[in-house]
């Protein structure tokens, strides 16, 4: 009831979730699972540290390198160590 | 007053004003009060009123009002001495000389600068008011002022078109006032120069929009002769924009994020290739070959080149493939990208001929630049020219979509009516020189006799923009967190990486589910994962990353909270 009332004041969200886009692609991979209500939110949450983490990364790289531009080998070695920590 | 010797001849409200104020602050402490006030409303009241005038004449009846407001808490206490120089008598007095059109022309010149318009307004209460005598007026001090020239420049449209309207009563009045003569000439020529800039300006807007059609009738002939004239690797760059500006082209190449010629593959390059896989070089073969048929259609004579030039992008992507990060993702990218090429090429039947062109200028622009951004753009111009513009990402495909491509493309190969080539194929197949067309020619055999008749889900483009779209999101807010510029190819590599980490987000949650013997997944089994990959720990809990990084939309819809009548929501 509430919630509804203050949902219904702000009409646009900033840093909207894609969440047509999260259920599509989990749809496309897992076609026999199901998502729950609201789980693409944390979907896109984890997404969302996923790469903040990764452009943590890539930038220490690039200024490891003495780089002021993110070049792609350094998104490539930051990725290897990211995937590798987001294995669980 | 003192400071009341001001040496302007009409004092501007703004002038007065001030006066007024500096009349009323020495006063009594009572007054001090009133004109802090009045010091607030009177900087207020000035632009207030400036613009008021500026606007139109019946609302300067506010004005008044508002001096009077003003002067109302100025001056509680009437000053006999100072009624003559009250800000209401001075802004009546003022209303009263100024010529009734204002500075105002125009709804172009809104705001004009007070300082300028101050300028402008001494003058105009210095002439009398009447539209045609204010033009030469308005053009004699153009040259005088420098701000007046700019304003002069904003009011430009409409006093040409105002000349010209009354040109006649313009000129004649003019030259009428005396001294003017040599400004009326100034003014008329500085009319004619005014004339002169924009009549072009308001003829070439129209041009503009015929211009690309000149353009293209053009470039056929171009196209054409330079499809005569190329041999295998010469004049590249030129070949582009014909073919880009050609219709059906246009719409190919205009998918294509990167059109570059296919300059791929240097003869260099193909001598050192180290063939590093088979696969890999099998389905590049794959993908040209149904390219290639396209480009059979149109001119025997090319196969020489065609062969090369697929045995190049053959080689170039060979080479392409071993700057990949891993073998393993470079067979990602390619399977799925075969599985995609198979779509498209359902879709883009029609467009075969056009392709087929398109192709052969592709393939005889084939040449030496084997970098990894060149392969995947040759393969996505042989797709791409199907309308693909993603072939360099790897879809999110699992095992069917490999399976899906590989029955596509014999299918592809051999049945569809548009690709009578399939003994092109054959044709083909023999004739490759090179050894890697060679080792290539092997699996297609058994490819093409396979034939399998499965239709292909219609919609591949479909799937793919918006999937591209959703990444490409993604993708952005990474440049955000990233703080620091990026390259495009480090934003591709991005969205590959953010492809590979839905996969494996997805596998994850598929085996947490089957692990607490459900099928559908829930928020525990987020949780459990982001506990698992470390960013939710004893001290961090879940709520918090919500609260953190999340809306509120979004956190009202996650975290349970108790409103009132008794109820939690999200219930839990």
């Amino acid at each position: 009831m509430a919630v509804a009332a203050t949902i219904s004041q702000r009409k646009r969200i900033k840093r909207k979730a894609p969440r047509g886009f999260l259920k599509r692609v989990f749809k496309r991979q897992k076609p026999h699972l199901r998502l729950e209500a609201s789980c693409d939110l944390l979907v896109h949450l984890n997404c969302l540290l996923f790469i903040r983490r990764l452009a943590e990364e890539a930038r220490t790289d690039a200024c490891k390198n003495k780089c002021g531009v993110i070049k792609d080998q350094h998104v490539l070695a930051a990725a290897k160590v990211m995937l590798k920590k987001s294995r669980g | 007053m003192a400071d009341s010797d001001i040496s302007d001849n009409e004092p501007t409200t703004r002038t007065l004003l001030r006066r007024v104020l500096d009349t009323e602050a020495p006063r009594t402490p009572r007054r001090r009060q009133s004109t802090r006030a009045g010091v607030q409303r009177t900087p207020l009241g000035t632009p207030f009123s400036m613009r008021l005038r500026s606007q139109t004449k019946t609302t300067a009846g506010r004005q008044p009002h508002r001096a009077r407001s003003i002067g109302r808490l100025a001056h509680t206490q009437t000053r006999g001495q100072l009624k003559e120089q009250t800000p209401r008598t001075l802004l009546e007095n003022i209303l009263l000389t100024a010529p009734e059109s204002s500075m105002v022309m125009p709804e172009s010149v809104v705001k004009p600068v007070p300082a300028p318009q101050g300028v402008q307004f001494s003058r105009r209460e210095s002439s009398p008011g009447s539209l045609e005598l204010q033009l030469p007026e308005l053009n004699a001090p153009a040259t005088l002022a420098p701000g007046r020239l700019t304003s002069g420049r904003r009011k430009k449209r409409l006093r040409l078109s105002e000349f010209q309207q009354g040109m006649d009563q313009g000129l004649p009045l003019s030259q009428e006032p005396p001294g003017n003569t040599g400004a009326s000439s100034l003014s008329s020529s500085l009319n004619l120069t005014f004339a002169t800039p924009l009549l072009p300006q308001s003829v070439q807007r129209p041009g503009l929009a015929r211009r690309p059609l000149t353009r293209r009738a053009v470039d056929v002939g171009i196209f054409l002769q330079d499809l005569q004239d190329t041999s295998v690797a010469t004049a590249l760059p030129g070949d582009r924009t014909p073919v880009a500006t050609l219709p059906t082209d246009t719409v190919l190449e205009d998918t294509q994020p990167f059109s570059q010629p296919l300059i791929g593959c240097s003869p260099s390059v193909h001598h050192s290739i180290p063939s590093p896989s088979l696969s890999a070089e099998r389905t590049v073969s794959r993908r040209t070959w149904s390219s290639g048929p396209g480009l059979q259609n149109n001119s025997p004579r090319k196969p020489a080149q065609l062969l090369a030039g697929k045995a190049e992008e053959v080689d170039a992507l060979a080479m392409g493939f071993p700057n990949t990060s891993s073998s393993t993702s470079g067979e990602d990218g390619l399977e799925p990208l075969l599985g995609g090429v198979g779509e498209e090429v359902e879709e883009r039947m029609e467009e075969s001929m056009s392709l087929s062109e398109v192709k052969e200028a592709a393939g005889a622009q084939a040449s030496a630049r084997a970098e990894e951004p060149e392969a995947h753009t040759e393969v996505a111009e042989a797709e791409g020219s199907w309308g693909a513009t993603e072939e360099k990402e790897p879809e999110g495909s699992s095992g069917d979509k490999d399976t899906e491509g590989r029955t596509a493309r014999p299918e592809l190969a051999s049945s569809t009516p548009e690709f009578p080539q399939a003994r092109q194929l054959e044709f083909l197949e023999p004739a490759p020189p090179t050894s890697t067309a060679v080792l290539s020619s092997e699996p297609l055999e058994p490819l093409s006799a396979r034939l399998p008749t499965r239709v292909q889900t219609a919609g591949p483009r479909l799937r793919q923009d918006p999937y591209k779209m959703g990444l490409s999101h993604y993708a952005k807010l990474f440049s955000f967190y990233a703080k620091m510029p990026m390259e495009k190819k480090a934003l591709e590599m991005v969205e590959k990486c953010l492809d590979k980490y839905f996969q494996r987000l997805c596998d994850d949650l598929d085996v947490f589910a089957a692990h607490a013997g459900r099928k559908t997944v829930r928020l525990e089994d987020l949780e459990l994962l982001m506990r698992r990959q470390g960013l939710v720990t004893d001290r961090v809990s879940l709520h918090v990353l919500v609260e953190q990084h999340l809306p509120l939309e979004y956190r009202q819809l996650l975290i349970p909270c108790a409103f009132s009548g008794n109820t939690v929501f999200p219930a839990q």
